[in-house]
């Protein structure tokens, strides 16, 4: 019985084995070599972390999400708090309509931000009659535009996480707390915000690693100031066919992506227990 | 009093922000200006331009085809897996486990290409059999997720009942575990019909030359001067996605949050 129960997790890894694990081995394998020859060359790698271009790059890119993950901090910590301790019936419809948008597709969101922020578009028109800006605004674009892209698209995410931890948390403490006589902002920063730790790290995790990686985004939203590591490797693979060149890039960017993911959670171990 | 205002103010802000363009973008499917531009004139002419698109419209077909595959494979691949790996040793478990979920913490970028390398390496031309499988490693975690989910809740007794009663295997699974595990298969099943239906990267990378979902062909009618045939379209794609939101959300109840805030 054991035996046979076991047999049924192979579909699955095979699958995973062949159309996951093999693949990046074989990206592995392409990153070591040059375009015109065969055999093993580091010049792909050294073209990469000799060249100013794609150092700042990675710079950029490295930014961009530390921008997106602070800025949907500072959004959602609020959000996730009055959800967990101040909207009673609300927070269900709340939360549904934070959900929403998971299931809304990625290009029509990005499409629909492309509409909004266009010259002339409504935003334009928007600030124009609340006279808040004069004329064109030339937002879109821009790596602000890119930024506000990305927010959108993850900042739900850690809403829903540091509110699950929010509301994990125990009220009792909170009475405990003012009851010992400490004042809302000690019990905040001595109770709450070091119990809703787990949510936010996760949150972290959920917001930053994804951004590294995104292409679509600044692409569309970007334009040529939108060129982050990701649309770097589209364009070696696209545009210029450089694929050795382009694996190398994709290797480094998922160096990045585990280095962060290993750090990020090491973050998190000091809260645990 | 007023602080509760303010909140409230709060929340109704963030929400604004999350759905100001996308109704925008709606509005503007009803709008007879081609630039998306003000001021408003309704009409119904890209809805009609989309009706004759047969373009979009086979676009549509191929998404919906490639996502219900994905879906069905998806579920019998994360049903099996999740049913079978208990019986693992702990360690080999986890193991097990941590590999069927690597692809949601590897950026979708990386998954295509390198996919798009071994079609490559294996001297192979694109086919759709490829594009499928990318979206089935793609969507798994997240059906894995689900079912993992409605699996916790099941008391491990009832199985063992069963057994020690006299009922075989086959037949405790189809009386016990089956009916126990059903509404989360299918809410899995539609969570991978989604993701799947609304990918673009994985599409994008592996799809053969002529055959296209409309994920890309949005995203080439972006690059390419866009048309409000694409607000209709996108208009018709949210709808659709609410209504598969609203299924899985009926069969999952509130466990749906764990799902997205499971790991990512």
């Amino acid at each position: 019985m054991k035996n046979n129960k076991r047999v049924m997790t192979l579909p699955g890894m095979a699958v995973l084995f062949f159309c996951a694990i093999v693949p990046l081995f074989i990206m592995l394998a392409y990153s070591f070599q040059s375009d015109s020859g065969t055999g093993f060359t580091l010049e792909n790698y050294s073209r990469f972390f000799t060249k100013t271009f794609y150092l700042t790059l990675t710079l950029r890119t490295i930014v961009n999400s530390l921008l997106v993950t602070v800025i949907s901090l500072l959004l959602s910590y609020p959000l996730a708090y009055i959800m967990a301790k101040h909207l009673k019936g609300l927070k269900n419809i709340v939360m549904v309509l934070l959900i929403i948008p998971f299931f809304t597709n990625q290009l029509v969101r990005v499409y629909s931000w492309l509409i909004f922020l266009q010259d002339g578009g409504v935003f334009e028109r928007l600030m124009n009659t609340l006279g808040l800006v004069d004329g064109t605004m030339g937002l879109l674009y821009t790596r602000a535009a890119v930024i506000i892209g990305l927010i959108h698209a993850f900042f739900p995410y850690m809403v829903i996480t540091i509110y699950m931890a929010l509301e994990r948390l125990d009220n009792s403490l909170l009475e405990a707390s003012s009851c010992l006589g400490a004042s809302k902002t000690t019990t905040f920063f001595r109770v709450v915000l070091p119990m809703s730790m787990p949510g936010v790290i996760t949150g972290i995790m959920i917001v930053f690693v994804p951004c590294l990686g995104t292409f679509v985004e600044p692409r569309i939203l970007g334009g040529v100031n939108g060129t982050v590591i990701g649309t770097v490797i589209e364009d070696q693979f696209f545009e210029i066919y450089g694929w050795n060149f382009g694996a190398a890039i994709a290797f480094i960017l998922l160096a990045m992506v585990l280095v962060s993911m290993a750090a990020i959670n090491r973050l998190g171990r000091r809260y645990e227990g | 009093m007023i602080k509760s205002i303010f909140m409230k103010i709060y929340v109704l802000l963030t929400i604004l922000f999350l759905y100001t363009p996308i109704v925008v973008l709606m509005v503007m499917g009803f709008n007879e200006s081609r630039y998306n531009s003000l001021p408003f004139q309704f009409s119904l002419q890209w809805y009609e331009d989309l009706s004759q698109n047969t373009r979009l419209i086979e676009a549509a077909e191929h998404s919906f085809y490639l996502a219900l595959v994905t879906g069905i494979i998806c579920v019998l691949l994360a049903t099996l897996f999740i049913l079978g790996v208990q019986s693992l040793s702990k360690r080999t478990e986890g193991l097990c486990r941590s590999v069927m979920m690597m692809p949601m913490s590897i950026p979708w970028l990386i998954m295509g290409l390198s996919m798009l390398l071994l079609i490559r390496f294996i001297d192979m031309d694109k086919n759709l059999l490829f594009v499928a499988a990318g979206h089935v490693v793609i969507s798994l975690p997240y059906a894995m997720l689900v079912l993992q989910a409605r699996l916790h809740s099941i008391d491990p007794a009832l199985e063992e009942m069963s057994l020690s009663l006299g009922a075989p295997p086959l037949t405790t699974f189809r009386r016990i575990t089956l009916p126990a595990i059903a509404p989360a298969m299918v809410a899995g099943g539609f969570l991978s019909f989604m993701i799947s239906f609304d990918n673009f990267a994985i599409s994008y990378f592996l799809m053969p030359a002529g055959i296209s979902t409309l994920p890309i062909e949005i995203q080439s009618s972006i690059k390419f001067g866009f048309t409000p045939e694409i607000n209709a379209i996108s208009t018709i794609i949210i709808g659709i996605s609410l209504l598969c939101l609203a299924i899985v959300g009926l069969i999952m109840g509130g466990s749906l949050k764990n799902v997205l805030g499971g790991n990512k």
